[in-house]
């Protein structure tokens, strides 16, 4: 384990930003926090780059508390804001080289360190350019490589495709990627959930300053598949099929969409294979049976306002699907 | 020696600016100016009465002197009160703070690059303080005093400026509030003694007949003399008018706020008040330190 925050507690006057947090972050893992506006994400990364001090609580990085050594926390973590300004006046290699003295690298070893970095982000050939004028995505590249000038073990990374178009943000996708390939930790809050869906390998989503859900991407989105509709396509006519999922056990609700037929379906894979067979032994023509594929976005609804959710189904039952 | 992270960027990205050029033509334009008047006034007199009052070249020595301190004393706070807000506002200080660099470090690399623009006035403008070296009357010990009162009234007002910088979120915000500060310490403690010196004057007015004249001038402004060794206007005043020769120093300060008691104070006014002013200098990078660090919000209680 390289991060583990314990029952985490902050309070700004009598509101509670923070309400007992617990995270913990494998080590190699891409870690995706997600959360609704508001739910107290900034400040618990605050917190674990040192910017701010908890109420209560405790934050471990390879087991030893910070509480005992700042520094300990600042040679250990790279910090990438989600609002970050730059120098006027001053070019990306003496950016660079600034950031690295403030760790302490000087010299030959700060040069080729932010050269290669530089490289890996992209921007080699913008070493002598100002700063302020890059772009963007650039910007953010530029911040990314610096908060690794000091090879830190955890990334840490507060809303970076914030502002990014579509390919900046693909291109970063990669870079991120490739840290991870080479063993960096990532810890990424993000509110862009189809990337972190395809990119994370754990995540964990906040709500009201405390964890609702965390685990590895593979176990949560099992779950979330497990509770979405069954999709049953079928050449022909339906009657068949429906007088038979009619008399299922398992299934809840029935509604025909788009020429699919969609079932609410709480039973297991077994009772999958048993429905499957029933209808093919009916002589239905069945050209589709599977589970829809969960999407975050669903289950990150849910969680966060499950009066919304509730809302769409009753909307759905009106409409008499 | 390493050198500090912060004041090697800093230096730099003010060399490259127009900002320090312009800085140093208007500083050494408006003494330039000061000094071309005032030589060409001695020099239309010498026209007129044929005499050389050689006095005035320490006159012009105390004037350039004077407007020199004034204009630094106005340009610190100016340089120095954007320096942490400014950070926090373009958003590039919270990055800072996750480096390795310690609070202490970042508010010295910060003083230290505005020292070195003052420093840079300064020395820049020694060769137009030099036009009155010309005919002698100015001693090196003097101009050393002279430089020593120019550093520390640049390191209070730096460190006032830097102070407010860290402990206000807004660059305006900590302007305003140290040049309404530095006015206070200026003009504030001036006035304190005036005012004590006039209720002094009226105490004694109304204790005594009036027919007893000259009694008045007795009166004097107490204890409160002592503030004005927090003042640099105030040392400044007493330092120069001593290297002029025109009254030594317990007579300048009797002539404002009426008779002192000869004391250790008063014989040592004006380095014990560059004491006491360097103390409250420190005084204020102790507070911008514990402004800019995270050790003023609470630590995390182990449960």
């Amino acid at each position: 384990m390289i991060l583990e925050i314990k029952d985490l507690k902050k309070k700004f006057g009598k509101f509670h930003a923070l309400n007992g947090l617990d995270i913990m972050i494998p080590e190699g893992s891409l870690y995706g926090f997600v959360g609704p506006n508001g739910a107290g994400k900034t400040t618990a990364i605050k917190i674990m780059t040192g910017l701010l001090f908890a109420d209560s609580g405790q934050v471990l990085i390879n087991g030893t508390d910070v509480s005992d050594g700042l520094n300990l926390l600042k040679q250990e973590i790279g910090y990438v804001p989600d609002f970050f300004g730059v120098y006027d006046n001053l070019k990306v290699n003496e950016y660079m080289e600034f950031f690295a003295s403030c760790y302490g690298i000087n010299g030959l070893k700060a040069r080729s360190r932010y050269m290669t970095l530089l490289e890996q982000v992209g921007l080699e050939d913008k070493s002598d350019f100002y700063v302020d004028s890059l772009s963007r995505g650039m910007k953010q590249r530029l911040c990314l490589a610096r908060a690794l000038i000091h090879d830190p073990h955890l990334l840490v990374l507060d809303e970076p495709a914030s502002g990014l178009d579509p390919r900046t943000r693909f291109e970063f996708k990669e870079i991120l990627k490739e840290l991870r390939e080479q063993g960096k930790t990532i810890f990424i809050s993000s509110h862009v959930l189809s990337e972190l869906s395809e990119l994370c390998t754990d995540i964990g989503i906040i709500d009201q300053g405390k964890m609702v859900l965390s685990g590895s991407m593979e176990e949560i989105l099992r779950r979330v598949n497990a509770t979405n509709p069954l999709v049953i396509s079928i050449l022909g006519s339906k009657e068949r099929a429906l007088t038979i999922l009619k008399s299922q056990p398992c299934v809840q609700t029935i509604a025909v969409k788009e020429g699919d037929i969609r079932v609410n379906f709480i039973g297991d894979q077994q009772d999958e294979a048993i429905l499957l067979q029933q209808l093919i032994d009916a002589e239905v023509m069945v050209h589709g049976f599977s589970r829809e594929q969960g999407s975050l976005e669903s289950l990150f609804m849910q969680i966060t306002d499950p009066d919304k959710e509730k809302a769409v189904l009753v909307h759905e039952n009106e409409s008499g699907l | 020696m390493k050198t500090n992270p912060v004041y090697k960027r800093e230096t730099m990205v003010s060399a490259r600016s127009f900002r320090l050029a312009l800085i140093l033509v208007i500083f050494n334009s408006i003494l330039a100016l000061v000094i071309l008047l005032n030589m060409y006034s001695v020099v239309e007199r010498v026209k007129l009465t044929a005499e050389i009052q050689y006095s005035s070249f320490t006159t012009l020595y105390v004037f350039v002197a004077v407007v020199e301190f004034v204009m630094l004393m106005f340009i610190m706070p100016a340089l120095t009160a954007g320096s942490i807000s400014g950070e926090r506002e373009r958003q590039t200080l919270d990055i800072l703070l996750t480096t390795t660099m310690k609070p202490s470090e970042i508010i010295w690399g910060k003083l230290l690059s505005s020292f070195s623009t003052m420093f840079l006035m300064v020395v820049s403008s020694f060769p137009l303080l030099a036009v009155s070296f010309v005919y002698g009357g100015v001693m090196i010990h003097d101009v050393l005093l002279l430089l020593l009162c120019y550093l520390t009234v640049a390191l209070l007002c730096g460190s006032m400026g830097i102070c407010f910088s860290s402990l206000f979120k807004r660059s305006t915000v900590a302007t305003v509030v140290s040049y309404g500060v530095l006015v206070f310490i200026a003009a504030g403690t001036y006035a304190v003694n005036i005012f004590m010196l006039s209720m002094a004057r009226m105490n004694m007015d109304s204790s005594y007949a009036s027919s007893i004249n000259g009694v008045t001038d007795q009166a004097n402004s107490g204890p409160c003399l002592y503030l004005l060794l927090l003042n640099p206007v105030a040392t400044f005043y007493v330092m120069i008018n001593k290297q002029a020769g025109v009254n030594p120093v317990i007579s300048s300060l009797n002539n404002w706020f009426g008779p002192h008691p000869d004391n250790f104070i008063m014989n040592n006014w004006v380095l014990l008040s560059i004491l006491i002013q360097l103390l409250l200098a420190t005084i204020f990078i102790l507070i911008a330190i514990k402004g800019v660090s995270q050790s003023k919000r609470r630590r995390i209680r182990k449960k």
